[in-house]
C-alpha cells in the first residue's frame, strides 16, 4: 500500500529524470549543455576508476574535518562563555553579527592572499564558515538557559563551575548541535567552493576542471558525490540531535 | 537601558579600528596582508570619487534585485500553491529538499556554459541560491495556519476571499517575511561569489580583481562595502518582519 505523498514524490522525480534522459534524445535540448542522467552514472564509474579522484577526495576530506573540528573547538567554548558573560557579549557581538550579515564566501580572495593557495586556506575558509552558526547558537543557548535554574543550583550551593557544568552545559547542548548542523553544511560548501577558486586539488578543483572542458556528465557526478556527503554528514547529526532532545524529556 | 549595548558596540568597533591601526603604524604587523583602516578609507574616497564604487554597487544591486526579485515571485507563487494543493507540495518536496541541501554553487560551471560568463550568470545564482528558501517559507507559514479558525471562518460564513485575507494571510506573513531574510542573505551571497568567479563588474568582482593584484586595501574596501550592505539589508528586513509580527495570531 503506497502512501499518496511518496506516490506523488515518485512520480516526479521519475518524470524528471525521463524528460532529462529523452529530451537531449530527442534532439529538443543539446547533451553537451544538460547531460543525462546515464550519462551521469557512467561518468561516476569512471571517475571513481580514475587515479586522482582518491586523492582529491581525500584531500577536500581531510580539508573539511580539519577546519570543522577547529571550529567547533573554537566555537562551542566561546560561544557558551559569550552566553554566560553579558559583558564580553557587549563587546563582541557586533562584529560577530556584521560577520554573520557577511556572505562568508566573499573573505575567499582575502583568505587566498593571507594563506596561500594549498591547503591551509581551504581549512580557513571551512572554519569561517562553520565557526558562526555553532558560536551563535552556542551563545543563545546558554541565554536560553531558565534563569530559576540556575538560581535554584546557587541555593544549593553550587559554584559557578557546578552551574556551568551541571546546569548551563546540558541545558544549552541542543542548541549546540543545531549550531554544528548548520555549521557542517556551510563548511562543506565553504571547502568545495574554496577548492573552485584557486587550489591543486580537491573535489571543487575538479568540479572547476569539468566545467572548462565541458565535461557536464562529470562535473554532474562530482557536484552529486558532494551533495550526497552534506547530506548524509547532515543527516546524522539531525539523528543525534533528536535522540538528544527525546533523552532531555 | 536600550542604548548602552549600542554604545559598546560602538566602542566595540572602534578599539578594533584603532588596534589595527596601532598595530600596523608600530610595524606589528605587515601592512601588505591586513592594509590600515586609514589607507582603507582613501581608497574608498577614492573609488567613490572616481565613479568606480558607484559602478560596482549598482551593478551588483541590480543583479540582485533581479534574481532576488525572481525568486520571491516564484518562490511565494510556488510555496503558495504547495500550501494550497497537496499534491503540488508532494510534487516539489523532493526538489525543494535537493535544492536546499545541494552545493547550489558548484552548479556554476554549468551555468557558466548555459549563459556565458557575466550578470546572467550571477542571477542564475542569486536566484537559485534564494528561491528555496523563501518557498519553504510560504509553504510552513501557511501550514502553519489553524484548520479550526478556518473551520470557525467557514461557519460564520466567511468566503475563500475573506478566509485568505483574515485568516490565512495573516498566520502565514510572518514566517514568509522570515524566509525573505533568510533569502536576502543568500541571495547576497549568490552575487558577490557569481561575480568572484567570473564578472566584469560588482564588488565581488573587484574583490576578487583587487585580490589577485595583491591590492590588500582596495580588496578589504570593497570587502568592507558588502559586508555594510549585508548589514543594512538584513536590518531592513528585520524592521519588515517586526511590523508584520504584530499579524501573528498565536
Amino acid at each position: 500500500m503506497f502512501n499518496y505523498r511518496t506516490l506523488v514524490s515518485t512520480i516526479t522525480v521519475m518524470a524528471f529524470l525521463a524528460v532529462w534522459e529523452f529530451a537531449p534524445r530527442a534532439g529538443i535540448v543539446d547533451a553537451t549543455f544538460t547531460s543525462q542522467p546515464t550519462r551521469v552514472v557512467a561518468a561516476g564509474l569512471e571517475i571513481i576508476r580514475t587515479a586522482g579522484f582518491l586523492h582529491d577526495v581525500s584531500v577536500s576530506l581531510s580539508e573539511f574535518a580539519l577546519g570543522f573540528t577547529l571550529a567547533i573547538a573554537v566555537g562551542v567554548p566561546l560561544g557558551l562563555v559569550l552566553g554566560r558573560f553579558p559583558v564580553l557579549r557587549y563587546v563582541l557581538d557586533p562584529p560577530i553579527m556584521a560577520i554573520y550579515a557577511t556572505p562568508h564566501l566573499a573573505l575567499l580572495p582575502i583568505i587566498v592572499v593571507w594563506l596561500g593557495i594549498g591547503m591551509q586556506s581551504k581549512i580557513a575558509v571551512a572554519f569561517v564558515s562553520g565557526v558562526i552558526p555553532i558560536l551563535v547558537n552556542a551563545m543563545a543557548g546558554v541565554r536560553g538557559v531558565d534563569g530559576s535554574w540556575i538560581v535554584a543550583a546557587r541555593s544549593f550551593s553550587a559554584r559557578e563551575w557546578d552551574v556551568f557544568v551541571k546546569v548551563i552545559l546540558p541545558a544549552s547542548l541542543p542548541s549546540v548541535i543545531l549550531g554544528i548542523r548548520l555549521g557542517l553544511s556551510r563548511a562543506v560548501l565553504g571547502v568545495v567552493v574554496a577548492e573552485m577558486y584557486q587550489s591543486q586539488a580537491g573535489v571543487g578543483n575538479e568540479i572547476m576542471r569539468y566545467g572548462s572542458e565541458f565535461r557536464t556528465d562529470y562535473l554532474l557526478f562530482d557536484v552529486l558525490l558532494v551533495s550526497l556527503f552534506g547530506l548524509t554528514a547532515t543527516s546524522a547529526v539531525r539523528a543525534l540531535e533528536e535522540r538528544l532532545w527525546t533523552a532531555g524529556e | 537601558m536600550k542604548t548602552a549595548p549600542a554604545l559598546v558596540g560602538i566602542t566595540s568597533f572602534a578599539v578594533i579600528l584603532l588596534v589595527w591601526e596601532s598595530a600596523v603604524r608600530f610595524g606589528f604587523i605587515n601592512p601588505f596582508f591586513v592594509s590600515e583602516p586609514s589607507a582603507i578609507a582613501l581608497s574608498l574616497s577614492r573609488a567613490a570619487r572616481s565613479g568606480e564604487l558607484w559602478h560596482n554597487v549598482t551593478v551588483s544591486l541590480r543583479e540582485f534585485a533581479i534574481g532576488y526579485g525572481l525568486s520571491v515571485v516564484i518562490g511565494v507563487l510556488a510555496g503558495a500553491l504547495a500550501g494550497r494543493f497537496r499534491t503540488v507540495e508532494y510534487a516539489l518536496d523532493p526538489f525543494l529538499w535537493f535544492l536546499y541541501s545541494a552545493p547550489l554553487i558548484a552548479f556554476y560551471p554549468i551555468f557558466v556554459l548555459w549563459f556565458g560568463l557575466g550578470v546572467p550568470t550571477v542571477i542564475a545564482m542569486t536566484f537559485l541560491l534564494s528561491v528555496t528558501q523563501i518557498a519553504t517559507s510560504t509553504l510552513k507559514g501557511i501550514q502553519s495556519v489553524n484548520p479550526g479558525l478556518l473551520r470557525a471562518a467557514r461557519s460564520f460564513g466567511a468566503t475563500d476571499r475573506d478566509l485568505l485575507w483574515k485568516v490565512v494571510l495573516p498566520a502565514t506573513v510572518p514566517m514568509m517575511t522570515a524566509g525573505l531574510r533568510l533569502g536576502i542573505g543568500r541571495a547576497l551571497m549568490g552575487v558577490v561569489v557569481g561575480e568572484l568567479f567570473g564578472a566584469t563588474a560588482g564588488l565581488g568582482y573587484s574583490i576578487s580583481y583587487y585580490g589577485a593584484l595583491l591590492k590588500t586595501t582596495d580588496m578589504i574596501a570593497s570587502l568592507i562595502v558588502v559586508v555594510v550592505l549585508g548589514v543594512l539589508c538584513t536590518q531592513g528586513l528585520t524592521a519588515v518582519e517586526e511590523r508584520f509580527d504584530s499579524w501573528r495570531t498565536f
